[in-house]
């Protein structure tokens, strides 16, 4: 399953540069998460690196974009992949 | 800055210059910047006529990210600056952004004075507890007992409460809110923004850095319903996660009872009244803290008195009505005179 921000988000910047897949940027109103980019860290470490540095825990489970490890370990390796 | 804006037209991104914000990722300082880049928009002024004034801290970083004019001013001085600012030029919307250590240990003196005199000011003080730009030693609002740089055997100095010292200093607006909590804090922002006269709001706000967790009792969705008090105008002083917890008075003393069955009744409650002349109520709720009373968030005061840019317009009115005009050659030239020779 891909993460999300909800709207108690306080704008702090620091999930950001914590994401190894680059899939957390600025939105308009808050920071947003690109769900085509999130892996929750599958492959990169155990634990989602945003949800563990968000000091206000606004980064949930995002219920529209449910995926198996298998699939976000496939996500991964698609988004590694070197090109041939 | 680009051309005269119009104000009907602008957003949040008009507001937002092109420097990198240079706060500890985390912050709480970007939610406030957020929402007062959200609320800029909102208010029907033209972008030129904002000036946002800070001092010295993390807090006072502010000016550079936004796309107003603005000053980062000497420490401690923002409300001395920003009172000349505004009785030179009535039609600017004046913001002073200030932290714990800027406005209530150098500044404190231009602090009271701003309000005392209820220049028409937004004042707007990011309490950390600590000095954060220096790396963590205590500042005025450090609680009793806690350990930092500068008092590694504990704090023996007794924290300022904001909220009361701006009600002591006369005060017109009184407000308080917190950084993780956006819409609460965009309703008191819009709040003291609309407000003629010195309107000052304290916000909550964690340093991760040198002082994580100092708001967790108020902030930590599990606990907070029990902790703080969420004023609101003309409505019983309730609380706690069902409601069922509220303030009552005995003679002077303020006590949290049950509201229920058995209990007191929501008649029993003290009734918020920010509007009330009198200052005693707005007082009497900055002095509750945790763990005898939950912390109280919101408007404690909002009264319109006469500004001081108001008087003093009003007095060079009247002098010039009575004397007319004058020069300043007819100034230099009368009252005692000499002549050197």
């Amino acid at each position: 399953m891909a993460l999300t921000i909800t709207d108690e988000c306080i704008n702090c910047d620091v999930c950001e540069p914590e994401c190894p897949n680059n899939a957390i940027s600025q939105g308009d109103e808050i920071y947003v998460i690109d769900p085509a980019k999130c892996t929750e860290c599958v492959g990169h470490y155990d634990e989602s690196q945003c949800v563990a540095v968000c000091p206000v825990d606004c980064i949930v489970v995002d219920p529209a974009n449910t995926e198996s490890k298998e699939q976000l370990h496939d996500k991964f390796l698609r988004l590694t992949a070197t090109p041939a | 800055m680009s051309n005269l804006s119009t104000a009907s037209l602008l957003t949040k991104k008009d507001f937002e210059s092109n420097q990198d914000v240079r706060w500890c990722p985390g912050c709480g300082d970007y939610a406030v910047l957020a929402q007062i880049q959200k609320l800029m928009p909102q208010l029907g002024i033209p972008r030129e006529n904002f000036a946002f004034i800070s001092g010295i801290g993390c807090s006072s970083r502010f000016p550079y990210y936004m796309e107003t004019y603005g000053m980062h001013g000497i420490h401690g001085r923002a409300p001395a600056i920003a009172s000349g600012l505004k009785l030179a030029r009535p039609e600017l919307s004046v913001w002073v952004v200030t932290g714990d250590g800027d406005a209530l240990a150098i500044g404190g003196n231009h602090f009271i004075h701003a309000m005392r005199r209820n220049v028409d000011l937004k004042i707007v003080l990011l309490n950390n507890r600590i000095y954060g730009l220096t790396k963590g030693q205590y500042s005025p609002t450090s609680e009793l007992g806690m350990k930092t740089k500068t008092t590694p055997l504990g704090n023996i100095d007794r924290p300022f409460s904001p909220v009361a010292l701006a009600l002591g200093a006369g005060a017109t607006f009184v407000a308080r809110t917190v950084d993780s909590d956006q819409a609460h804090m965009a309703g008191v922002l819009k709040r003291a923004a609309e407000h003629r006269g010195s309107a000052f709001v304290e916000i909550f706000q964690n340093c991760i850095v040198f002082n994580d967790g100092a708001y967790d009792a108020i902030t930590d969705k599990s606990v907070r319903d029990d902790a703080r008090l969420l004023l609101e105008h003309g409505k019983p002083l309730v609380f706690g996660k069902n409601k069922d917890k509220g303030i009552r008075l005995r003679g002077l003393e303020p006590e949290v009872v049950a509201i229920g069955e058995h209990a007191a009744s929501e008649a029993d409650l003290v009734m918020h009244d920010e509007s009330a002349e009198h200052s005693g109520l707005a007082f009497f709720l900055s002095q509750f803290d945790a763990p005898n009373f939950p912390v109280p968030l919101g408007v404690f005061r909002a009264v319109r008195q006469p500004t001081y840019e108001e008087m003093n317009i009003q007095l060079h009115a009247d002098a010039e009505a009575r004397k007319g005009r004058g020069t300043l050659d007819a100034l230099f030239n009368s009252g005692d005179t000499w002549t050197i020779k």
